[in-house]
């Protein structure tokens, strides 16, 4: 049941055979040889670049815009404030952001004021020749601190904006709040367990770290306007800029373009409607392409939080409670939040995996005068599992029993209730959790004179969604060969290849007479969009409708598309395990991951080589978590702002990565699988502290994990005459 | 935004007649202008691009010493076997700045010219003795390199002065290390370098200790305390006094890379750790490389 | 505005730019959009070109410094060393593709340079945040060390 990792990378695919899951993407050789274009690749001739002008409070009253030095620079078309563009707020789910500030700008770094010009080195010089005057308004930071009733507001009424989750009397600086389960009954089973652990945790503002900035060209087409550029949820997207500019949705034409890297940033919507904005306001085609340091400090960066965990089991190991107190920072708006509850579903699901006797959680989100947050790859759950899985560890040294052990007697099993009633036929946790530590092969050999080991492990969960409804097209080209038009971008994951490899399969023909096409809203029916892991899900099963209807068409038909309502087998529980092998150096306090075993539940594999780099990544990116991403968010600033102190790790950060996929799940759709994008960048955080408490007995409870934490606790400052 | 001047002199003569005034803006490789103009943060009215000097950038032997022009790439200097037998701990510097891109274009004059604190290059010349050639209007002069550097992005060459090459001594009998300390990334910043090289007697005593650190002060750090080891009876015992001087003598700030305070202890760990790396006997394993 | 010239992608090429234009938004305007625009410091890698056969960022290189060089962007070593994005496709060493072209470059450099083989630490300066770089450094396998 259980298989190594190890697909061979050796571009034989290890399958000489040719098996389909081992074909190479349709993009690969464009991709090398830098013929992929990507948005701000595309020619758009004529238009007028946009920079923008931000304000470098965090929260600050505008007194008043001078454009007169900007207007008179070379090439500049013209430069636009709030009073030029409509008055309605924009936002994923709760309208609550201007497309420009107009009175207030509530975090440094939105966007005040638009500059146009025929160049983009044109229109940058002339935004720094806006003078804004600015009076800067008393300012809260910290999300618990901004939940306090004492606290400046951050939005005067923030229930009044259309898409709000709140009310009048939630207290003061709350996007949303999830709560669950039954905080009586936790209490009383607190009290009486006989073994309980209680302890905060806290993470950092984190950033996707797409390397391609996000691009936007504008085209104004009489009442209607086009949008092309980097967007994961088109469809979505269509929707919201006709809601804050007042028009239908069919007026509205967006073109996703394949994504240089999403990880959940690339669903933020404000700067596509201010381009869509900006574009009819001056009635011309218009260009908006972010420098890096504007994704950085400006766009939707991952939620900060603040996790007091509370765990408790009998004498037996059997845990008989989980109290869960989340705070994230939301930032000044809630407008990158897509969901319905406008909170992290990673909190909402902090329950899910294990047998507790009873549980009770609470997750807000709060306002701050900082950069709005949004979605990272997995929303919320890198935060949670960090804080949970850290406290398990530290409730199995309580309770004297090993924490893989504990971990053990508690996983949900096949067939068996999770705290929240749903009942899982394929629940594999601890199988996926034994091929963790089996797979796991730390040798002596590589510990450094002096370093003390460490190993420790983490496990997450989550539902891989049944297939969402989506849409898709096919028609035969005039050259006999097939085109399948698809409503979602390649954001790297191989999702066109997989399409033209499954309707190639499905028609009988060989892949290489397929082509699969991006096509705009204005092609398809509908689409969710990319994001909780469910595309591959939707694409597999429409194709297999689409081949269907393509078979039964009318004869003569040379193009179909088909709208496909979202399927009923799902979800499917998917886990994962990670084991991390740390050396400590007692001397500095640096921590070296030696090796980082993933083991992954999955079910059929349609790509293997896409599906091994899902892996791999999201490791990699759970490392990066773990050791040293920070956006350096301080006094309302984003310190990060670029790539050279917003680490991304490289190649030489990494320890070995091992692989440990068990197989034979049961998954959802017709293609049977399970999601693997949004695993293994979760519980490595945890997996890598539980290692270095495991290492010297340092149990560090704020990420990232840093060497100097490990120093003070082992080198406490005022000893040795320091 | 009116374009700057950009002007290529062909030699020295030429480029100290360019910077006469003091207003134009030196580059060689352009790493550290080519960053600082692209993100805005500084207007230059006229550049001075040296790469067109004969002989700027050549590595070449000269009495005692090992002339290396202030055109020289890093990449070269990591790769140059005379500097990897002379200054091991030069190499191993130059090797490990930034990435191959930078090292292949950043020079070692633009390293200390620069003067930002955080640099490899700087605390590994000063530790092995190095000596700068500046030539200005007023003729050349000739400055330690531990010397260069007066404060964060300063040092004692003057606008209308180019420093033209650093002279490396070539001692016999020598050893050097460099330890870069990066507990995030590697792909960073060292919170703490340190540098320590010292020169041998035939009879393998301990003639000459210099123990320079990066990152923990506005320029290189001089540990003095450590030339106090030559002609010591036993140099290994008072290793921790010198850590501890190291420490004392830190004036960190505080940033991303760590507090001022463990940049303090981390300086003493790395000195410490230097010391008895380079005091191993000469023509052990372990001098050549970095740390992290 | 100074005019430049330069061999680019093997053929002399004359271009005007302003002064303080990087040699990425000269490449970049005048077409050669497969060298990207990413972090503009230096450390991501999106941006790498040959430049006498050394690898260089070109979001750092001031236009004029490319008179009379030998410029190589990722299109031109498509063209000349079709085995190097042949080899990237083959294992698959890439999601989203935007740090690609850069990570190619590094590997025509690698090869030029001719010595060894590139280690972990050969990509310090070339970000990729889908891959978790094993299918990089397998595709670089082979190409030759560049660097000390």
């Amino acid at each position: 049941m259980i298989t190594g990792a190890a697909l061979p990378l050796d571009g034989t695919g290890g399958c000489p055979g040719g098996d389909p899951a081992d074909r190479p993407r349709h993009d690969a050789r464009d991709k090398a040889t830098g013929a992929f274009r990507y948005a701000a690749d595309l020619p758009c001739p004529g238009a007028w670049h946009v920079t923008l002008v931000r304000c470098p409070h965090p929260g600050a009253r505008i007194l008043g815009i001078d454009p007169a030095a900007a207007l008179a620079a070379p090439g500049v078309r013209a430069v636009l404030t709030a009073a030029d563009l409509p008055a309605e707020r924009a936002g994923r789910r709760v309208r609550d952001q201007p497309l420009l500030a107009g009175e207030v700008a509530l975090y440094s770094g939105e966007p005040v004021a638009a500059v146009l010009a025929d160049t983009r080195r044109e229109a940058e010089a002339a935004a720094a020749l806006v003078e804004v005057s600015y009076e800067p308004l008393e300012a809260v930071f910290d999300p618990v601190v901004a939940l306090d009733a004492a606290s400046p507001l951050v939005h005067d009424s923030p229930w009044t904006y259309p898409g709000a989750v709140i009310g009048p009397g939630d207290g003061p600086n709350l996007q949303s709040v999830v709560t669950d389960g039954d905080p009586d009954r936790v209490s009383r089973a607190l009290a009486r367990a006989a073994h309980v652990v209680t302890a905060t945790y806290r993470t950092p503002a984190g950033h996707q770290g797409y390397l391609e900035p996000q691009a936007w060209t504008a085209w104004p087409d009489g009442g209607c306007v086009r949008l092309r550029g980097t967007t994961k949820s088109p469809y979505r997207l269509r929707e919201q800029v006709a809601a804050t500019l007042g028009l239908e949705p069919a007026d509205i034409d967006v073109e996703p373009v394949a994504l240089g890297g999403d990880f959940g940033g690339k669903g933020s919507v404000v700067d596509p409607i201010l381009c869509a904005a900006i574009a009819r306001a001056v009635d011309h085609p218009v260009q908006l392409v972010l420098r890096s340091s504007e994704d950085l400090t400006a766009t939707d960066a991952r939620h900060p939080s603040v996790i007091t965990v509370s765990l408790a089991c009998d004498d037996d190991a059997r845990l008989v409670a989980l109290d869960f107190d989340a705070v994230f920072d939301g930032g000044a708006y809630a407008s990158a939040k897509p969901v319905p509850s406008v909170n992290l579903h990673g909190a909402a699901e902090a329950a899910l995996g294990y047998r507790f006797g009873c549980f009770a959680l609470r997750s807000r989100v709060a306002y701050t005068h900082t950069v709005p947050k949004g979605h990272m790859r997995a929303p919320g759950a890198p935060q949670t599992v960090f804080a949970i899985e850290s406290a398990m560890d530290e409730l199995a040294v309580r309770a004297g029993v090993e924490p893989a052990e504990l971990r053990r007697r508690n996983l949900l099993r096949s067939g068996e209730e999770d705290a929240y009633g749903h009942v899982w036929p394929d629940a594999r946790g601890i199988d996926v959790l034994d091929a963790a530590l089996s797979g796991a092969e730390l040798g002596g050999s590589d510990l450094p004179p002096g370093w003390s080991a460490g190993r420790g492990v983490a496990f997450y969960c989550r539902p891989t969604p049944a297939p969402p409804a989506t849409a898709l097209a096919l028609s035969r080209l005039p050259d006999g060969r097939f085109e399948v038009g698809v409503p979602v971008p390649e954001t790297g994951t191989g999702s066109h290849s997989l399409v033209g490899q499954q309707m190639a399969a499905a028609l009988g023909t060989d892949p290489a007479n397929v082509e699969v096409r991006q096509l705009p809203t204005s092609a398809l029916g509908f689409d969710p969009g990319v994001g909780a892991s469910r595309v591959t899900a939707g694409m597999t099963a429409a194709v297999e409708r689409l081949a269907a209807a393509w078979r039964d068409r009318p004869p003569g038909t040379d193009s179909l598309r088909i709208d496909v309502p979202a399927g009923d087998d799902g979800p499917a529980l998917t886990c994962c395990a990670q084991v991390a092998h740390v050396a400590v150096d007692p001397g500095t306090g640096q921590i070296r991951l030696l090796e980082l075993v993933s083991a992954v539940d999955v079910a059929e594999v349609l790509r293997r080589r896409s599906h091994q780099m899902q892996i791999d990544g999201g490791a990699v990116m759970g490392i990066g978590f773990a050791r040293f991403e920070d956006l350096l968010e301080d006094g309302g600033q984003v310190w990060g702002s670029t790539l050279g102190e917003f680490k991304l790790p490289v190649a030489a950060d990494l320890p070995r990565l091992r692989t440990v996929t068990v197989v034979g799940g049961k998954g959802v759709g017709p293609a049977n699988i399970k999601a693997v994008g949004e695993l293994t960048n979760v519980p490595a955080a945890a997996a890598v502290a539980n290692a270095v408490a495991d290492a010297v007995g340092v149990r560090l409870r704020d990420l990232p994990l840093s060497a100097e934490a490990v120093y003070w606790r082992l080198h406490p400052p005022g000893r040795d005459g320091r | 935004m009116v374009d700057p001047e950009f002007l290529r002199p062909a030699s020295v003569a030429e480029a100290i007649g360019m910077l006469a005034g003091g207003e134009a803006t030196v580059m060689a490789g352009g790493t550290s202008v080519g960053l600082l103009i692209g993100q805005g943060l500084i207007e230059a009215d006229c550049l001075v691009w040296l790469s067109g000097i004969e002989g700027m950038a050549a590595i070449t032997p000269v009495p005692g010493a090992l002339r290396i022009g202030a055109g020289a790439t890093l990449r070269q200097v990591a790769a140059h076997p005379g500097v990897r037998a002379v200054a091991p701990a030069v190499a191993a510097a130059a090797g490990c700045v930034g990435n191959p891109r930078v090292r292949a274009v950043a020079t070692v004059g633009g390293a200390l010219v620069h003067a930002d604190p955080r640099q490899d290059l700087p605390p590994a010349l000063a530790a092995c003795g190095a000596e700068a050639e500046i030539v200005g209007p007023r003729g050349s002069r000739r400055v330690a390199v531990s010397d260069l550097a007066t404060g964060f992005l300063e040092t004692v060459v003057a606008p209308d002065e180019l420093l033209t090459a650093v002279d490396l001594p070539t001692a016999a009998r020598s050893s050097s290390i460099y330890f870069r300390y990066t507990p995030g990334s590697v792909a960073d910043f060292p919170t703490v370098a340190v540098a320590a090289a010292a020169v041998w007697s035939d009879d393998d005593r301990l003639v000459s200790l210099r123990l320079v650190l990066g990152g923990v002060a506005s320029t290189p750090l001089v540990v003095p305390e450590a030339a106090q080891l030559a002609g010591a009876d036993d140099p290994h015992a008072r290793i921790a006094d010198v850590a501890a001087a190291a420490r004392t003598r830190s004036d960190p700030v505080s940033d991303r890379l760590g507090s001022a305070g463990y940049k303090r202890e981390m300086a003493a760990v790395w000195a410490e750790r230097a010391l008895l790396a380079c005091l191993a006997p000469p023509g052990t394993a372990g001098q050549l490389s970095g740390a992290g | 505005m100074v005019a430049i010239r330069l061999s680019l992608n093997g053929e002399e090429t004359c271009v005007d730019a302003p002064v303080t234009a990087s040699l990425l938004e000269v490449l970049r305007e005048g077409g050669l959009t497969g060298t990207k625009e990413g972090c503009r410091i230096g450390v991501c890698g999106l941006c790498s070109v040959l430049v006498d056969g050394l690898p260089v960022s070109s979001c750092l290189l001031l236009a004029p410094c490319a008179e009379g060089r030998e410029v190589w962007t990722v299109e031109g070593l498509a063209a000349a060393r079709p085995d190097l994005a042949d080899r990237f496709a083959a294992v698959e060493a890439m999601q989203c593709g935007i740090c690609t072209p850069g990570q190619v470059v590094m590997a025509a450099a690698a090869q030029e340079a001719g010595a060894g083989e590139p280690d972990a630490g050969y990509l310090d300066g070339n970000l990729c945040r889908c891959t978790g770089y094993s299918t990089i450094l397998e595709a670089l396998r082979g190409s030759g060390r560049a660097d000390g």
